[in-house]
């Protein structure tokens, strides 16, 4: 199976950034051919050029939701979003980009795409390159989370080969 | 009174927020666009070396990091007092001609070609690209796609990387431009031609050959009657990537016609109470409110506001569709807001030219594709995006580091007729108090066709703008509010 990980958000965005130095930080700890770990600076459609060909995609990414802490970390489907917002007028979200790939018959969209949601207060609206130390936190918190959930895919691919 | 709210589950913060002011009679008094402002980036440049600038201002706005990239080159340029070779002119130009090709694609079938192609009344799940592939084909859809990625393989392969440029440096670019890469993007710009012309041709098919639309582009709600404004070349043709600010006034003649480096003379900001967004306008003929015409020193930028500013595109095919518009429209300058739609695909057809003029010049593979720079100092880069004229300036000190750095994004440069277009459609929905139940979609209309990117650099999972609509009675009491979630 291979997997994508992608650490999405805007580095010089504070605490946005915070999926990037996850992706940073499983670089360096990963070592596994099936697995790919890059970054996006960007979003729908062309978040989904970069999970295209992938059996899995794994997004590390920041959510604001009132109803979840700061701080906490959520593994989500993308089933689970009914809606994708950004600030960004200009693009469509990435469950529409990957149902558009599909109906024009894009057979190679991820069948599965998490995503791990890191709960920020409020989006950042103050330049910056550092975390907060709230949400700097997350990070090996996070890493640990996907390193488990890379863990149980090889232990499930191994059982699919039995 | 009655209040509706439904919340987003994600990114609340991000919301546009319309507020609309009811007056005794229940009309629209005014209705004003707020949007989330990025703080703070002019603090965040200080002290940063000059040469990094392009690379950190195209990560402000994950829309177009192509503009802000050159933008930042160029002011590069002026502030080391170096003039690139042609072939590193060339090179940028071509790559933002790709650039372009990408952006005016994805707005025209993604966000605005919706509300035509599928019907500004039809359900706002259906007013998507899914709808359009839905009412035009699935073949049609596939060549959307196509052509899209093509505009970003051509920047890609000038640029180094797809999304994000790494290529301007001051003084030329870092990488040519081999010639197999050439050959492929013959074979891209060529296809990417074809796929303009037809697309003009399904504008007027679905369009201009429907008598309700052609009424909507032509009624008040959506005219506005400012001056316009774009950079054109010596011929006063349209440029995206080079040239002198032109300025032409209500009777489509020149108002003002200067170089990059001079805005400061003829531009001023304007700041409002109730919004983070600066409103520019012509110093020359000052602030006087949110309103029209020839004593107002409001400005349209973007698509039809370059259009209108020059008197003609610099490739042939492109140079017909601009006359038929004026033809069709009733002559310069046109002020249909929802024209903006087709003044972007002319300019999708004229990239398309630009570009195979471009990579056919035997220069566009010469080595020499940099010039040594000279002492730091002051530069001021301009440059057109997407959706409108882009101004970076930046002071440097004697070792080549930022001690001041102004920018002036395109969505800004709109920032007064945007609020008024709203207004103004908002008017056109509520009368005595009644609300239309259309009134979303219409507002949204009228800003869409500027193509707004809110120079934000948040990314992620991102969908059309969160946008929440306020209604407030004569006693300033919100009476209703509408989300688009």
């Amino acid at each position: 199976m291979r997997t994508i990980i992608l650490g999405v958000g805007n580095p010089i965005l504070g605490d946005d950034g915070v999926g990037l130095k996850v992706a940073r930080e499983l670089k360096r700890r990963v070592k596994n051919p099936d697995v790919d770990i890059d970054e996006a600076a960007t979003g729908g459609i062309n978040l989904m050029d970069q999970i295209i060909g992938y059996d899995k995609a794994i997004l590390i990414d920041t959510i604001t939701n009132k109803d979840v802490l700061p701080g906490e970390i959520r593994r989500l489907s993308i089933d689970d979003f009914s809606s994708f917002h950004s600030f960004n007028p200009h693009d469509i979200s990435l469950p529409e980009a990957c149902k558009l790939a599909r109906q024009l018959g894009e057979t190679r969209v991820p069948r599965d795409i998490t995503v791990f949601g890191i709960s920020l207060e409020r989006m950042p609206c103050e330049f910056g390159e550092e975390l907060s130390d709230e949400i700097s936190k997350t990070v090996p918190k996070t890493v640990d989370m996907i390193m488990s959930e890379l863990d149980e895919d090889k232990k499930d691919l191994v059982e699919d080969d039995d | 009174m009655k209040t509706v709210t439904i919340d987003p589950i994600t990114r609340l913060e991000g919301h546009g927020k319309i507020s609309i002011f009811l007056n005794d009679h229940g009309d629209v008094e005014n209705a004003y666009l707020q949007i989330p402002e990025l703080r703070g980036f002019e603090r965040f440049c200080q002290g940063r070396r000059a040469e990094d600038m392009p690379q950190i201002t195209s990560r402000i706005c994950g829309v177009c990091p192509v503009a802000h990239h050159f933008a930042a080159t160029k002011a590069l340029d002026d502030a080391f007092h170096v003039k690139p070779p042609s072939a590193a002119s060339k090179l940028r130009e071509l790559m933002y001609c790709g650039y372009f090709i990408y952006d005016h694609i994805l707005h025209f079938y993604f966000l605005g070609g919706p509300d035509f192609v599928v019907g500004p009344d039809a359900p706002a799940g259906e007013r998507n690209i899914l709808g359009v592939i839905q009412k035009a084909g699935l073949d049609v859809g596939k060549e959307v796609i196509k052509h899209r990625a093509y505009g970003q393989k051509i920047t890609a392969i000038l640029g180094g990387k797809a999304t994000h440029p790494v290529c301007g440096l001051p003084g030329g670019v870092s990488k040519g431009l081999a010639k197999d890469e050439v050959q492929e993007i013959k074979d891209m710009t060529k296809s990417c031609v074809d796929f303009a012309k037809f697309s003009l041709k399904l504008f007027d098919d679905v369009v201009l050959k429907n008598k309700n639309y052609v009424g909507m582009i032509k009624s008040d709600p959506y005219n506005l009657e400012t001056y316009n404004m774009g950079l054109v070349d010596a011929h006063n043709k349209v440029n995206f990537y080079d040239g002198l600010i032109r300025v032409t006034d209500q009777k489509a003649e020149e108002f003002l016609k200067f170089p990059g480096k001079d805005y400061t003379k003829h531009v001023s900001e304007h700041v409002e109470p109730w919004s983070y967004m600066k409103f520019p306008y012509l110093k020359k003929i000052g602030w006087h409110g949110l309103k029209d015409g020839k004593d107002s020193g409001v400005y349209r930028v973007g698509p039809l506001g370059r259009l209108n500013a020059a008197e003609g595109m610099a490739t042939p095919l492109a140079d017909k569709e601009y006359k038929r518009l004026y033809e069709t429209l009733g002559g310069r300058p046109v002020n249909s807001t929802l024209a903006y739609h087709w003044a972007r695909l002319i300019e999708l057809l004229y990239a398309t030219e630009r570009a195979t003029e471009l990579v056919n010049d035997p220069d566009i593979t010469s080595k020499n594709i940099r010039n040594p720079v000279g002492e730091p100092g002051e530069g001021v880069g301009v440059v057109e995006a997407a959706r409108g004229t882009l101004i970076h300036h930046y002071k440097l000190d004697k070792n080549g580091l930022v001690e001041k750095a102004n920018l002036i994004v395109a969505t800004t440069n709109n920032a007064g007729a945007i609020t008024m277009s709203v207004r103004d459609a908002a008017k056109g929905m509520i009368k005595k108090g009644e609300v239309n139940s259309g009134i979303l979609n219409k507002v949204e209309m009228a800003f869409r066709a500027y193509d707004p990117c809110f120079a934000c650099a948040t990314h992620a999972l991102p969908g059309g703008m969160p946008l929440e609509v306020n209604i407030y009675d004569k006693n300033k009491k919100i009476c209703k509010t509408i989300k688009n979630v």
